[in-house]
């Protein structure tokens, strides 16, 4: 194909696109109306069963389904990285000098990493009650680890992280999804059904039946893949040289 | 649109004004700096949003924000040691004045919240912001002088 | 007036977009990437959604810059090291 064919390619795909895109927006409603018909059914649908954050309630009971397929993304891209980022034949691992960190800096890094652990911890516990939940809370206490890197250098990092464990939690916690939504199945519901545990008392941490489960199911697998997928890149940044390179 | 939204709208646009200004021009020192002072900025601005729509729960993203800012500055500091290491960015003007008025917003919020829970949790954000950003800025003046590389 | 600060939270996603693709070096591509993750946090919590506000914050203000920088310090070595040897 020329140049000029793929061009006019391009600009007849833009240019249906654009107008399909712009029929759509205008039937939209308009920004700020009262009318939320998806709203009103899964804000009811949230409160019958008790969970006092609707969104965690359609992430993890409504749509919980979804939110298994977004995990199984994450798995398989930080697979493909693990696969990907790998010490080739012709590498070799040179441990990085211990690195002289300012002491005020030091000093905040090792303050800071418990109160964002716990921050994390917070964010995924409260999934069901506030914004937040297993996601977020995951990166959150997932990033404060490497406040050792930061803080001190990447020898101090690995004596906190041990790749395998994570590697290992990080199945076991995206199989203990699946678990919870097989449990449903023996128990005679449906897969995911959110009938298997009590609801609970409302606005409390015990409410939402399942929902807090899946949150933490998904907060460590979340956590453990993102140290994973930090720890190939580190390795890649800080230890790993090309043989050429000597 | 209450007193809360029209400061919060105040602050956040003094805020993304001179953060995205200072990011987007000039040497690298000055746009790590203005990538610290964004955290500084903005962190106040979400806690009045939060007071303004009456949400004490919308509190998490500016205890997040508090949290993880700084943090990111510090990779840069670290990443970027070298480079910066020939021209430290020294904006100890901006950093006070930033942290003036993170301590400004966390004291009236906890004026109004009253003693509690809520109280605790604003004293918090305001510890990490403030303390954060401080040592954000000396990170960048020279924190990371003696890491070669790793 | 409710609307000035969704107006104008807007316009700043829209022009620190704008300057993280025109910046061509990526340490300062990564620079202004931080800080518009930290302003779409921002416009998320002002059109109501806290919890895409939270997911936002919490990739887009350590955990982005951290991969992309080290990625870049990573090309970096390697296109250093054949030059003046072991770095």
């Amino acid at each position: 194909m020329t140049r000029r064919a793929r061009l006019w390619l391009v600009l007849l795909g833009g240019a249906g696109l654009a107008a399909l895109l712009a029929a759509a927006c205008l039937r939209l409603p308009a920004f700020g109306g009262a009318r939320h018909p998806y709203g009103d059914r899964a804000v009811a649908a949230a409160l019958a069963r008790r969970t006092a954050n609707t969104i965690a309630s359609v992430n993890f009971d409504q749509r919980a389904f979804d939110t298994m397929g977004e995990m199984s993304i994450l798995f398989a891209a930080v697979l493909g990285c693990v696969v990907l980022l790998r010490q080739a034949r012709d590498e070799h691992r040179d441990p990085p000098r211990p690195a002289e960190v300012a002491a005020p800096v030091r000093r905040y890094a090792l303050l800071t990493l418990p109160v964002a652990l716990v921050t994390g911890l917070y964010v995924i516990a409260h999934g069901q009650l506030s914004p937040g939940g297993g996601f977020q809370g995951g990166v959150v206490a997932a990033t404060s680890l490497h406040l050792m890197y930061l803080g001190a250098d990447y020898a101090a990092l690995e004596r906190v992280r041990p790749v395998e464990a994570y590697e290992i939690t990080d199945a076991l916690s995206a199989s203990a999804y699946l678990v919870l939504g097989f449990a449903g199945v023996l128990a005679g519901a449906a897969f995911l059904a959110n009938t298997l545990l009590p609801l609970g008392t409302f606005n409390t941490l015990s409410s939402g039946g399942v929902v807090p489960l899946l949150n933490a199911a998904i907060g460590m697998e979340v956590a453990c893949a993102v140290v994973v997928l930090l720890a190939r890149f580190l390795d890649q940044a800080v230890e790993i040289e090309e043989e050429s390179g000597e | 649109m209450n007193g809360w939204l029209l400061a919060a709208t105040a602050v956040l646009a003094v805020g993304l004004g001179a953060s995205l200004w200072g990011v987007s021009t000039g040497p690298l020192g000055r746009r790590v700096t203005a990538q610290n002072l964004s955290t500084a900025l903005l962190c106040p601005g979400l806690l009045l949003l939060a007071q303004g729509y009456d949400r004490t729960s919308y509190v998490d993203l500016a205890l997040l924000l508090a949290l993880l800012g700084p943090v990111g500055t510090l990779v840069f500091a670290r990443l970027l040691a070298d480079e910066l290491a020939g021209d430290p960015p020294r904006a100890w003007g901006p950093t006070w004045a930033a942290a003036a008025l993170g301590t400004v917003v966390v004291a009236v919020l906890c004026a109004v919240a009253g003693p509690g829970r809520a109280m605790v949790k604003l004293l918090i954000v305001g510890a990490l912001l403030v303390g954060g950003n401080l040592i954000a800025s000396r990170a960048l003046s020279g924190g990371f002088a003696e890491v070669d590389r790793g | 007036m409710a609307d000035a600060v969704i107006v104008l939270t807007l316009l700043a996603v829209a022009g620190c977009a704008t300057a993280a693709v025109v910046n061509r070096d990526p340490a300062r591509q990564a620079l202004v990437l931080a800080v518009l993750g930290t302003v779409l946090a921002v416009l998320f919590t002002v059109l109501q959604a806290p919890d895409v506000g939270l997911s936002q914050l919490a990739v887009g203000s350590a955990l982005t810059p951290l991969l992309i920088m080290l990625t870049v310090r990573k090309v970096r070595r390697r296109s250093a090291a054949p030059k003046d040897g072991r770095q």
